[in-house]
């Protein structure tokens, strides 16, 4: 027997179905005009009405308790006038503290067994196996000595600095801080919680730009960003405390130098951060005038953080991290850097042709071409700079009986480098330069490709990097006019 | 011959593997997946480590997870696998983070969806819930921060809400590891149809949505008579989400009707061998 | 070494230069491309919309009234009717200026990408309401209806734009507000804005400076031929009728239930105080409007002050259980009644 069954596709068949999506879409759109524009408004109170219904009926309060007590103890102190400021200042000075003055004996050990203990032994190495000049000269000179480079000087600080700050995070200070500064912030157009990613910067401002993140507004993210840069990392620190004890420390009597170089840092770290300011206010009223802003900041309950758990997390997740992202920068900026200083073109290697070629630029701003030349190869890491420099330096004086070869990065004490540093030319004012230089100039290759990373747009990561090195090239530019000016 | 529908067949995995792999969750080597939603900060981090015993730094920062982080579990011979999900205050307000976790809920159709709360916020942590409820008939909420909300004299009675949200509620303290068993053997029910989830939805005070509404569904029910979450689509239609009105254009919302087996050919092909 | 002076001057030179070449809207070459953009086609655009506009109104459109909202000479405006007419865009009959279908459907086009792209600038970008217009006169000859009905997705379909003028839809159906100028409605019988006229640029100015906006709740309490006074979103306004009359209203029932009269902002209540939410500012949208919602901020919560930053400015409040900080400008939106005593 045979029984008519209609398909369910002839029922509503493939052309009907459509015409009926097209339908519904139509109906919502005249609903739409119907229900009025405030319909979200409606919605959101319907579902904010029903739980509050709910939550009342299952919560049952002992007393009448408006917020917690001991939050609000806490928050009343940390966000007073009298303590609200002198807390913090003494909770991050203690922090950067710890991470200077804890982090050199670490980084000494490290220096130790990766520059001068296993340097050498690989060389030795290679040379026992046959291994060419060359070869041994470009995986070991360049390519070991730049990542070891970065890696001793880096990784200390970093695992000292994050999981001090992350403790703080956990806590619940973070947001506070962010609370307290908000009204500088917001004056030149930024977010409070830059103040975090800030701080975060000069740790790693790599780590500052991903830790612009719990900016939740898109405009004052960008800001935070492009600024970031701004925050004097650790990267950096050695540079300055170097050249300023050299240079500026040697213009007062020796019982002032200690105090007068550091007072020279931290006046460069400062400049930094007056310059964030600066330049958010400039970036918020030009370029990035248009975008959304909103602001919302949530104070949330303090929990007691967990110190294991966080000092390994923060060790794994923010540590170890940039630590990668940075020796996968170094390797092959070692194998440049070596090349440069060892191919030769008509007798002269390109390190010299470029440092030939960037003098005149050079000099104009107040520094020279080995500055410039060991800025373009150091991009990967700022850690790099001073050994780059020194390396070019008895490069292009052919000073003898310093350093150990070339396109080999060393180090050594200060009086011998002041005097490197003077016959390649060096004066107070390449000195200034250079630290001002140092701080301005564009972020590291990754922070660059952080920045990348976050905001996933070329446009945005070009103007945090080509920003920064513009502003570079016109201060020192300014500086060095006005000071030759003055000085006749 | 059996009959596959969302009502009869409550045991079998509710998720489309295909639309999960489009939203980047391979499926290949788990039974069941699991999305873990919340506000921000009520210890989402720590309940999505505590199951998966990994070590996702959770910060005490709102809005801290960024990207989605995935992990996996396996609970009496099932293996899941759990999507954390942005924490967000909603889902209507199409910010990044919430779109991400809506249609992470929509279209991958988790079998269970975890939605983290607060007990010591409980009113303003139930707007998410209610909306994730809308989208969802598979959901266990995991009533976080027990312990500092007796700490702070409050009285959550975990009973009480179930009945009155329609789905399992467990009490927990993840920071201290309490609750977890109960929360896997919830999950374990809602996703072998062991228990049977009536969310509670939201009605409207406004008589003209309603109106509205009923017209809306009527015709979204006419076009897709299975589909398990039409009021909430209509919903969407009339807030003009484009999102959504896109996916009730390109058919993307009729995926979401009919089951993993074509509803048709099981129902049809013995038929016409009969015939 | 190049002299000192010498380098600075010519840095000095060369800024200056840049400066006046590429300054926004004042530079060389922004100000070139500017006139480069007033092609005929632009032109001939902003006629189809006056004429538009002029029927809509019941106004005659004439060259004269061309050429003045076109800012042209009279002639030009001829030579201009003249191409649009042989463009089958309008036709004469009996001396008057008419739109022929084609020219209606361009005048649309117009209106549509007018209005979605002030929409879009208030919703989705960060500009100012006095800058949406002028963008908007730009953007309007530029956006293919390929790209509008992207935008207009981007959007989520939008009925209206920011001033309350209803966008016309891809097929080119256009619904009005229906309002009465406030002038017409009668004192103390209870109103809502539903438009405020952006066009001329001046009056309008002074409406946004005046914080009126679409959606607000309004009252008239005074009519006299040298002012208006009324009450809209709990302040008081006086504005010249001529001003008023750019406010078109709606006119609501008796029984809708109006918010008090009340110029009490969130921003006022000092730590330790609880109030209530009446309603926020109309003249919050977009994201920030959004917000708010989600994190609770509705008629009727409760809301309590607990501290003030060290600094001054962000305001931490209470709201359903969570400490969340709001900016003074932000708590200036929410409209509040105090509650003397904290109720749990």
């Amino acid at each position: 027997m045979t029984t008519y069954t209609p398909r369910m596709n002839e029922l509503n068949g493939q052309g009907e179905t459509a015409v009926r999506e097209t339908d519904i879409l139509q109906t919502a759109e005249t609903l739409r005009w119907q229900i009025g524009q405030n319909f979200h408004e409606q919605l959101m109170e319907d579902i904010y009405t029903e739980a509050a219904r709910i939550a009342d009926r299952a919560v049952t309060r002992a007393g009448e308790k408006p917020r917690f007590d001991m939050d609000r103890t806490i928050d009343h102190i940390v966000t007073s006038r009298v303590w609200g400021f002198p807390l913090m200042v003494l909770l991050f000075t203690v922090v950067f503290w710890l991470t200077i003055s804890g982090a050199n004996v670490p980084s000494g050990w490290l220096s130790y067994i990766f520059l001068d203990t296993l340097h050498p032994l690989l060389k030795e190495g290679a040379t026992a196996i046959g291994m060419p000049w060359w070869l041994s000269g470009l995986l070991i000179d360049g390519m070991y000595l730049a990542t070891a480079w970065v890696v001793s000087v880096m990784l200390p600080p970093m695992a000292i600095f994050f999981p001090l700050f992350t403790l703080l995070e956990d806590f619940g200070y973070l947001p506070r801080v962010a609370f307290n500064l908000d009204n500088i912030f917001r004056k030149s157009g930024a977010h409070g919680k830059q103040a975090l990613s800030m701080m975060m910067g000069f740790g790693c401002n790599a780590a500052g730009v991903v830790a612009t993140r719990v900016i939740d507004s898109p405009r004052e993210r960008l800001i935070a960003i492009i600024t970031n840069n701004f925050a004097l990392c650790n990267g950096r620190w050695p540079t300055q405390i170097l050249i300023a004890s050299l240079f500026i420390g040697g213009l007062v009597p020796a019982y002032l130098a200690g105090f007068v170089s550091a007072m020279a840092v931290v006046g460069i770290a400062v400049l930094g951060v007056f310059l964030s300011f600066a330049v958010s206010w400039g970036l918020s009223r030009s370029i990035l005038k248009g975008e959304v802003s909103t602001f919302s900041l949530e104070l949330p309950p303090y929990r007691p953080p967990r110190i294991w758990q966080t000092i390994y997390t923060s060790v794994i997740d923010r540590t170890m991290i940039v630590l990668w992202r940075a020796i996968t920068f170094a390797l092959p900026a070692g194998a440049v850097i070596w090349l440069s200083a060892n191919v030769m073109i008509g007798g002269v290697s390109i390190a010299e042709h470029l440092i030939n070629l960037l003098n005149p630029l050079g000099l104009l701003i107040g520094l020279n071409g080995v500055i410039l030349v060991a800025y373009i190869v150091a991009i990967p890491a700022n850690e790099i700079v001073i050994p780059t420099v020194l390396m070019l330096t008895v490069l292009v004086t052919g000073a003898t009986g310093v350093g150990a070869g070339a396109g080999v990065m060393f180090e050594m004490d200060g009086s011998a480098v002041r005097h490197l540093l003077d016959a390649g030319g060096w004066t107070l004012l390449t000195a200034v330069n250079l630290m001002l230089f140092s701080l301005i100039h564009n972020p590291c290759s990754t922070t660059i490709y952080t920045i990348y990373k976050e905001t996933g747009s070329k446009k945005w990561t070009l103007i945090a990097t080509m920003l920064p090195v513009v502003m570079g090239f016109i201060v020192t530019f300014l500086v060095a006019q006005v000071w030759r000016l003055l000085a006749g | 011959m059996t009959t596959h529908s969302a009502a009869d067949c409550a045991t079998c995995p509710a998720h489309h593997a295909g639309n999960l792999l489009k939203l980047g969750v391979d499926m290949s080597d788990s039974d069941y997946v699991v999305a873990l939603a919340g506000n921000p900060n009520v210890g989402k981090s720590t309940v999505f480590n505590a199951l998966t015993g990994l070590r996702q730094h959770t910060g005490n920062w709102p809005g801290k997870t960024v990207a989605r982080a995935e992990g996996g579990f396996s609970y009496a011979d099932k293996r899941y696998k759990i999507v954390d999900l942005p924490g967000t205050y909603s889902l209507l307000s199409t910010s990044k983070d919430e779109e991400i976790a809506r249609d992470f809920i929509l279209f991958g159709r988790p079998d269970v969806t975890i939605i983290v709360v607060d007990a010591t916020r409980l009113e303003r942590n139930l707007n998410l819930v209610l909306q994730v409820m809308e989208i969802t008939d598979r959901a266990v909420i995991a009533l976080n921060l027990i312990d500092e909300a007796k700490r702070h004299g409050l009285q959550v009675d975990e009973r009480r809400l179930a009945r009155d949200l329609g789905v399992p509620v467990v009490p927990m303290a993840a920071r201290q590891g309490e609750g977890i068993p109960e929360l896997l053997q919830a999950v374990h029910e809602v996703a072998n149809g062991l228990a049977v989830c009536k969310p509670h939805r939201v009605k409207s005070e406004s008589t003209a949505v309603q109106r509205a509404l009923q017209q809306l569904v009527q015709q979204l029910t006419a076009v897709y008579p299975t589909l398990p979450n039409a009021r909430w689509v209509a919903l969407r239609l009339l807030d003009g989400d484009q999102r959504i009105a896109e996916a009730v254009r390109s058919g993307e919302i009729g995926a979401l009707s009919a089951p993993e087996n074509d509803q048709n050919a099981d129902l049809l092909i013995p038929l016409e061998v009969a015939a | 070494m190049p002299d000192p002076l010498l380098s600075l001057i010519i840095a000095g030179f060369l800024a200056g230069l840049g400066a006046a070449l590429f300054w926004p809207q004042r530079g060389l070459i922004p100000n070139w491309q500017k006139t480069r953009q007033l092609t005929n086609r632009v032109l001939g655009e902003d006629a189809i919309k006056h004429i538009h506009k002029c029927d809509m109104d019941g106004r005659r459109p004439t060259v004269e009234s061309i050429a003045g909202a076109l800012h042209i000479s009279t002639n030009e405006a001829a030579t201009l009717l003249d191409s649009l007419q042989t463009q089958n865009l309008l036709f004469m009959s009996k001396g008057e200026i008419h739109l022929t279908p084609a020219g209606r459907d361009t005048a649309m086009h117009i209106i549509r990408a007018h209005r979605l792209w002030e929409r879009y600038l208030a919703e989705e970008t960060g500009y100012a309401e006095a800058d949406w217009h002028g963008q908007a006169e730009h953007f309007e000859h530029h956006l293919t209806p390929t790209q509008l009905t992207a935008l207009e997705a981007q959007l989520n379909y939008p009925t209206h734009d920011p001033h309350g003028d209803p966008i016309p839809t891809a097929t080119g159906e256009l619904v009005e507000h229906g309002g009465q100028p406030l002038t017409t409605l009668p004192v103390d019988k209870p109103g809502q804005i539903v438009h405020l006229e952006d066009e001329p640029e001046v009056v309008y100015a002074q409406l946004v400076a005046e914080g009126l906006h679409i959606g607000m709740p309004i009252r008239v309490t005074e009519i006299t031929p040298q002012r208006v006074r009324f009450w809209a979103n709990g302040d008081e306004h006086v504005l010249a009728p001529i001003v008023a009359g750019n406010i078109s209203v709606l006119p609501l029932p008796e029984t809708t239930p109006i918010v008090p009269d009340s110029s009490d902002s969130l921003a006022n209540l000092h730590p330790g105080e609880t109030a209530e939410v009446l309603s926020i500012s109309p003249a919050c949208r977009g994201a920030e409007r959004r917000r708010f919602l989600d994190l609770g901020i509705l008629p009727g919560t409760r809301i309590i002050a607990e501290m003030r930053s060290p600094s001054g400015d962000p305001t931490a409040y209470i709201i359903r259980g969570a400490t969340i900080a709001l900016r003074r400008t932000q708590a200036e939106y929410i409209k509040i009644k105090r509650v003397q005593h904290a109720a749990s």
